[in-house]
């Protein structure tokens, strides 16, 4: 593979060509505008929508009276409502949506519907939702999942540990920001079904999922989903295609709904915050005997994929060591805040924060260096996964480990400055690709000749930013040895796709690979069968090359006039579909194909400010071959810097139910001045055999970054970190605490 | 113009857009974003994102000065030369442009081209800015998708590039 391929999409992107789907505009096309609710939990006594209506250039509005089929969506249970009837459960719940002639007609609109409510108190936060006398979320209570894993006898195992170290770790509720906030245009068609022009990660789940909303077969739906302007999981879900598509259907017109970034902070699902408690013991000699973890997760009021992430949590407790006891209890805990939901890493990061803050910590309490404690712990190469069942050799553990050791070990440290502190941290995570045991998880893809003579490559996943058609292409050319100008890529289109799957869980880059493997040998053959019959020549001597069929060095006739020589039945169209490999044992959610990190962060922590500046993070990741390096260094360092921001500066803090940063000037993210070094090192080898091909890496650079930084504060200051983001606030008064003066020139405690 | 439903009232504006004057029509209260990607421009390559001045995604130049088109009503760029990304490597791609694709200066491309002519006006300032400089210039444009190394790397490139 040449790897360092440019991007197809590249010149539309630079050139700001690119018409992403909320750029569309159609002819006759009205604007749509949604109310959300004025309280997080409430009854609502009466909605009246009347001096909304004497608006001129309002053309529809519409409420839960409105919803021809169920009125709710979610992946795997539609319990979010898509207008509320009864009550509101949270800020973002939808209460009422207008389509006018301009957006500005829309936005008057909403604000002349008049609700009333009868307000109710506000569950913000899982201990409220658990309290015997907490009000019911729903019928059966505020638990909207638990899940456990047991192995072992912790209780027994604790007899026999010398160290213990038990403490609770709290993760933030951290939102997605993808820069395209959520929307574009819904178009009714002429045979009563529309077309919908907004991003997602499957589109055949939104079509799903819309048919069941509109009361519409399926067949009449069209989802176009590609591209999109970021999603890191938070487009995965629904978000405003019913209320686009319903005032589409209602007043016939191409609706758009584009939101603001205010609606989407509001409406949008965000990271789980979780607080985990996990006491773990070891021997004497560093040998990690038992592992009790609970998890407790604020999932909001609405399931999406709140029970999977919890689960994926619980799997990773562990992570890539192998302990002898372990009990995990996790709890995802209905609450009137945001709805949690998919996010980049899946649970990984919280549970991998927790963990890999615990392995340092014993480290400490044994007396031995926290890689030696790790290297002693660590899963071989034939060992079980992390719920007891079988998933492919893999060496990616250790050899992670070897990597970042080896650059500690080059690392020149600079000296501290004064009032300076500096310190290095490092981490690992174990994750896994695909659903895991137990889930639907098709895939599929397509080849055929185009009637323009070009070689058709056809999935249904969506570009997001990810790279996916980039991937698409490189692998192509690998398989069937053509060049990027013989090759059309469709994706993204429910009419024009196959089945492939979701765009989630790591999954893209590894189906599209097995999909290949799978198609290219009979896509050659029927080729080739077809240009021996046009040229005469013997089908053994022919293959596929750049251009066209060769026999040898030289070229017998080109794709296009193959085609144009074949009817429109006998041309060449070859499909697969296939699941994602799964274990073989019946562990419902377990994984298979398991990827690795291993993250070295160094820190600069000021002593008058507390402030914590990351000056290196370096990532070792084993997940295969590397399909194309830029994207695969683009993914990695991406991820890498979005956690950053997860470790030391995002938290989408709520109070009492209520967003307390509504946009970009709270909210902070990660700007290029707050970038450190990056570098990353792709461990490419695969245990001899492997079969599955290069393994994707969409998440893994986002999961193990935390604890490699609270790690390197520690380094430099000697405290111990339970919750991110870092607050400088809390490393001042720690710092206080330990007893040090920020004008003392000593180093605060003996580290190096 | 974009349509309103109230009562401001439409006028004309006079502007040199990506090299050609232009007289576009706009309401008192339309941006100059508004106007550039609905009004009769529809130049969708300018961004909107945060809507507040803080992300640079609707990043274009106004008299050669690097602006937040977000925060700039249409009414003040009357008789001024603006240039949007389709204005950019018009004809053949600006070595701006081709070093961010050869170094992955992009992902999902949302922030691009507003990264783009926060390069332009960069290096249209000062045409060899160290690092410290390219990060100053690029610090008004957030990107979610890349972690800014292959912007950082793009960014040296066009300089190599352009000499
Ligand atoms: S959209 Fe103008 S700065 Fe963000
Ligand atoms: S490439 Fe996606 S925001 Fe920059």
């Amino acid at each position: 593979m040449s790897k360092s391929r440019k991007r197809p999409d590249g010149n539309d992107k630079v050139t700001g060509q690119l018409a992403y789907l909320t750029d569309r505009t159609f002819p006759e096309m009205l604007y749509a505008k949604v109310l959300r609710s004025a309280y997080p939990h409430a009854r609502i006594r009466s909605i009246c929508t009347e001096r909304a209506k004497e608006l001129p250039g309002v053309k529809a509005i519409i409420t839960h009276q409105d919803v021809p089929g169920v009125n709710g969506f979610g992946i795997i249970t539609p319990d979010q409502p898509v207008f509320c009837d009864e009550t509101v459960r949270f800020i973002g719940d939808a209460v009422a949506a207008v389509a006018a002639t301009s957006v500005e007609v829309a936005e008057e609109a909403i604000k002349r519907i008049d609700v009333t409510y009868d307000v109710l108190s506000v569950l913000d936060d899982p201990a409220k939702s658990l309290a015997k006398d907490a009000p019911k979320l729903r019928d059966d209570g505020n638990v909207l999942y638990k899940k456990s894993f047991t192995k072992g006898d912790v209780a027994e195992g604790f007899k026999h540990c010398t160290a213990v170290v038990e403490e609770t770790y709290h993760v933030p509720r951290q939102m997605h920001a993808y820069m395209e906030t959520e929307g574009g245009v819904v178009v009714p068609e002429a045979d009563g079904g529309i077309t919908v022009y907004m991003g997602t990660q499957h589109g055949f789940k939104d079509q799903f999922q819309l048919s069941r909303i509109l009361d519409l077969p399926k067949e009449s739906i069209r989802i176009v989903s590609s591209p999109m302007g970021g999603s890191f999981g938070g487009k995965d879900e629904l978000n405003v295609q019913p209320y686009a598509a319903l005032l589409a259907l209602k007043t016939n017109k191409p609706v758009k709904l584009h939101q603001t970034r205010a609606e989407s902070v509001i409406s949008s699902i965000k990271r789980h915050p979780m607080a985990i408690t996990i006491k773990t013991g070891a021997d004497e000699t560093g040998k990690v005997i038992a592992h009790d973890v609970k998890i407790v997760a604020d999932t909001g009021p609405y399931a999406t994929l709140g029970p999977a992430i919890l689960d994926f949590a619980v799997e990773h407790s562990a992570g890539p060591y192998r302990f002898e006891h372990v009990a995990v209890d996790g709890t995802s805990v209905l609450t009137n805040n945001a709805v949690s939901g998919e996010f980049r890493g899946f649970g990984g990061n919280q549970i991998t924060f927790a963990l890999e803050n615990q392995m340092d910590r014993l480290a400490e309490q044994v007396g031995m260096c926290p890689l030696a404690l790790r290297k002693l712990n660590l899963r071989g190469e034939h060992d079980l996964g992390p719920l007891e069942q079988r998933i492919v050799p893999t060496t990616g553990a250790s050899d992670v480990l070897e990597n970042v050791e080896r650059l500690k070990d080059q690392l020149e440290f600079k000296k501290d400055l004064p009032f300076v502190r500096t310190g290095v941290g490092i981490a690992m995570a174990m994750h896994g690709g695909g659903l895991g045991f137990g889930r639907l998880d098709g895939a599929g893809g397509r080849l055929s000749l185009s009637d323009e003579g070009k070689i058709d490559v056809s999935f249904g996943f969506e570009e997001v930013g990810q790279g996916i058609v980039a991937v698409i292409e490189e692998l192509t050319i690998a398989a069937l040895h053509c060049d990027e100008n013989d090759i059309t890529i469709t994706i993204g289109d429910t009419n024009r796709v196959p089945h492939s799957g979701s765009t989630t869980a790591s999954r893209g880059t590894s189906m599209v690979w097995h999909a290949l493997e799978r198609m290219k040998q009979e896509f050659k053959e029927k080729l080739c069968e077809q240009a021996a019959l046009i040229t005469d020549e013997p089908v053994n001597d022919l293959c596929l090359g750049t251009g066209g069929i060769y026999k040898g060095e030289e070229q017998v006739l080109t794709y296009r006039s193959l085609r144009e020589q074949v009817t429109s039945e006998a041309n060449v169209v070859v499909e697969t579909s296939f699941d994602f490999p799964t274990t073989p044992d019946e562990v419902d959610g377990g994984h298979y194909l398991y990827t690795f990190a291993g993250v070295l962060a160094a820190v600069e922590v000021d002593l008058l400010t507390g402030q914590v500046n990351v000056t290196h993070l370096h990532q070792a990741i084993s997940a295969g071959e590397v399909v194309n390096e830029l994207g695969y260094k683009g993914q990695i360092e991406g991820g890498g810097v979005m956690s950053l921001g997860y470790s030391i500066m995002e938290d989408m803090g709520m109070e009492q139910g209520h967003y307390l940063k509504p946009n970009f000037d709270t909210y902070m993210l990660p700007t290029i001045s707050d970038v450190p070094r990056l570098s990353v090192d792709a461990i490419e080898k695969l245990p001899d055999g492997d079969v599955h091909g290069p393994r994707g890496v969409g998440e893994i650079g986002t999961v193990a970054v935390a604890p490699a930084i609270t790690k390197a504060i520690h380094d430099a200051l000697g405290i111990w970190i339970n919750k991110i983001p870092v607050d400088p606030s809390t490393i001042l008064q720690a710092i206080e605490k330990e007893g040090a003066t920020w004008w003392n020139e000593q180093p605060i405690v003996s580290h190096k | 113009m974009v349509e309103r439903a109230t009562d401001c009232k439409p006028q004309m504006i006079s502007m040199t857009l990506n090299g050609e004057r232009v007289s576009i029509q706009a309401n008192e209260t339309d941006r100059l974003t508004d106007v550039l990607r609905h009004g009769e421009p529809s130049l969708t390559g300018t961004k909107l994102s945060c809507g507040i001045g803080r992300c640079g995604a609707c990043s274009v130049l106004v008299n050669g000065e690097l602006v937040n088109s977000c925060l700039l009503m249409a009414y003040q760029v009357e008789g001024a030369s603006v240039t949007t990304i389709e204005g950019v490597g018009k004809g053949s791609l600006d070595p701006i442009q081709i070093a961010f694709m050869e170094e992955g200066g992009f992902q999902c491309g949302y922030c691009t081209p507003g990264m783009v002519m926060a390069v332009k006006a960069l290096l249209l300032e000062n045409p060899e800015p160290n690092d410290e400089q390219i990060v100053e210039g690029l610090s008004g444009n957030i990107c979610r998708c890349t972690g800014y190394e292959g912007i950082k790397r793009a960014v040296r490139a066009a300089i190599r590039k352009q000499n």
